[in-house]
């Protein structure tokens, strides 16, 4: 299974990486081959604008890794940080913490993502805002109920009576320990976000035309299913693909720090 | 049970504030937004009247919740319909889509669970573990257009999407109730062999019970309890999935509203779509809360 995920990430990284090196140009139109089938120019075919499936299925998969990398390092910063007071404090700070993250989780799924990428208007940095503005509650409740814990360790306690400041205690005594169970649930947020993006692009909110993203290009194939069926089926099995690559390294990570989880 | 209403209560004002405050996160002018650059000052001051976007900000929220409580939630600003009518009209929809996907994920997920955690261990636990476990991670809109491809294209068994025929609710029923189906068989798996290693299972087999009069009445009847909690939960991710797969079947539910009023910048309709689906979340957790309660006598003692 690890070794499975390794090739499948090794895989899109070296076709990214040769797609860079011929310079295949995700928006070059070519009118011919208007949903042609896999051939020799076009290897998976071309769209509906006749631009190559291929290379823009490897330019959407840089923009689905920057955009989950971006927002699962932004909301997991986020998500600690509130976490981390709400769990040292506790108390009054810790209920109204916890009190609106009981407000962001009334709203079920990415439906949060949606309303606020809707109203923010279209476009690359407005979705990623949108997943930020939402993504931060699940870490802020990992690490409060871990800070919660942590806090009454024998190590934490001596080295308060010791006079340590509450930043020393968080950063030095308390961060660390919660180093391996974030890791692996940024590793699982990583799919959940790329998920995210490609329903938001899936819907039109996310990265706009002409720039290639898998959500779009599902929706794109989705419509053309009936004469192009094959377009529909490269992008989601790419997307799966991956997806499953990540949540089996999730997985792994999981094991291997001894990290116990929900999931 | 008061604090958790209290709770409650708190969190349904925060949707609620949260909801009201969408239209104020639209970057500039609302109004030019929705109406478009070309519109009359005239159109737009009137607009700008009937959102009662000129008024405090504390007084606009009054309004909206004054609005709100007499089921109020103004009109479409395209086509002037009252949008409880629309909401009226897409809502049945929606809860039908989401029943039966519900339903399709526990006649599927119950036994399956129920069938690994007996086969514990041999390879046919393994195989079903693996599928729900990657299932449940596949998205609505590529399990959607994977079945669409195989059973309304390939083998033309139902239509494509639309809601003409009967058979049109079958693929976006599916493709909602395949993840739900993925994550209850997880749940009844680990939950079932939990209780099965409880002690009074063991007395159950010791006074000599069939096994299968072990399973059904003793073991299950304990191990399914926490399987109403998934469920409730898992309505939420089926409500918003409902806006994707929806979207995907061209099913005229409130899912496909929000979408159509997001193209269209119709944002009244938009707050209206994402408060109904929030609340109906926030009401059906009360509800499993509640359900759970009664089901299982030991919650009480323990709060």
């Amino acid at each position: 299974m690890k070794k499975l995920s390794f090739m499948i990430l090794v895989f899109w990284l070296i076709a990214v990486l040769v797609g860079r090196f011929f310079q295949l140009n995700p928006n070059q139109i070519d009118l011919n081959a208007i949903l042609s089938l896999p051939n020799s120019i076009h290897l998976l075919g071309a769209d509906d604008l006749g631009r190559s499936i291929l290379a823009r299925l490897l330019r959407g998969v840089e923009v689905s890794f920057l955009v989950a990398t971006v927002v699962t390092i932004i909301t997991m910063a986020m998500g600690v940080f509130i976490g981390l007071i709400a769990g040292f404090y506790g108390g009054k700070v810790d209920q109204i913490l916890m009190q609106v993250t009981d407000i962001f989780l009334a709203f079920p799924g990415i439906l949060l993502a949606i309303a606020f990428a809707a109203v923010l208007g279209p476009g690359l940095t407005n979705l990623m805002i949108a997943l930020c503005i939402t993504g931060w509650v699940s870490y802020a409740r990992l690490t409060r109920g871990q800070a919660l814990s942590l806090r009454n360790r024998q190590h934490v306690q001596a080295a308060e009576s010791l006079g340590a400041s509450v930043p020393r205690l968080i950063v030095k005594h308390i961060l660390p320990l919660l180093g391996s169970i974030l890791v692996v649930e940024a590793t699982y947020s990583l799919a959940s976000v790329m998920i995210a993006e490609a329903s938001l692009s899936f819907l039109g909110l996310g990265i706009q035309a002409p720039n290639a993203s898998w959500g779009a290009m599902l929706r794109d194939g989705v419509r053309y299913m009936l004469v192009a069926p094959h377009y529909v089926l490269v992008v989601g099995l790419s997307l799966m693909s991956l997806i499953l690559a990540i949540n089996l390294g999730g997985d792994y990570l999981r094991d291997q720090l001894d990290v116990r989880t929900e999931k | 049970m008061i604090r958790r209403f209290t709770g409650f209560c708190i969190v349904i004002f925060g949707v609620l504030l949260l909801t009201f405050l969408l239209i104020h996160l639209v970057p500039g002018d609302p109004v030019e937004v929705m109406l478009g650059e070309s519109a009359s000052l005239a159109d737009r001051a009137v607009l700008r009247d009937d959102l009662g976007l000129n008024q405090p900000i504390i007084y606009q929220f009054g309004h909206y919740l004054n609005k709100l409580a007499h089921a109020d939630f103004g009109q479409s600003i395209h086509t002037k319909t009252p949008i409880i009518e629309l909401i009226k009209t897409r809502y049945p929809a929606t809860l039908k889509l989401a029943f039966l996907s519900l339903l399709i994920g526990l006649s599927i997920g119950i036994p399956m669970g129920i069938y690994a955690a007996l086969k514990a261990g041999k390879w046919q636990d393994l195989i079903v573990t693996l599928v729900s476990v990657r299932l449940s991670a596949m998205p609505a809109f590529w399990l959607g257009p994977m079945l669409m491809l195989i059973f309304a294209v390939w083998l033309g068994w139902v239509p494509v999407s639309g809601m003409e025929s009967n058979a049109s609710i079958i693929l976006p029923a599916l493709t909602l109730g395949f993840g739900l189906s993925a994550i209850l068989t997880r749940m009844t798996r680990t939950s079932l062999l939990e209780v099965l290693s409880d002690d009074y299972i063991r007395t159950a087999r010791a006074k000599g019970l069939t096994e299968s009069n072990v399973i059904v009445r003793h073991a299950l009847r304990a191990a399914l309890l926490p399987i109403i909690t998934i469920v409730g939960l898992q309505m939420g991710s089926l409500l918003a999935g409902t806006v994707i797969t929806e979207t995907i079947f061209s099913w005229d539910g409130i899912g496909r509203l929000l979408v159509e009023s997001i193209e269209k910048r119709d944002y009244p309709v938009t707050q209206a779509c994402v408060l109904v689906v929030a609340l109906s979340y926030v009401l059906v957790n009360l509800l499993t809360d509640m359900l759970y309660r009664l089901a299982d006598p030991r919650v009480k003692f323990a709060h």
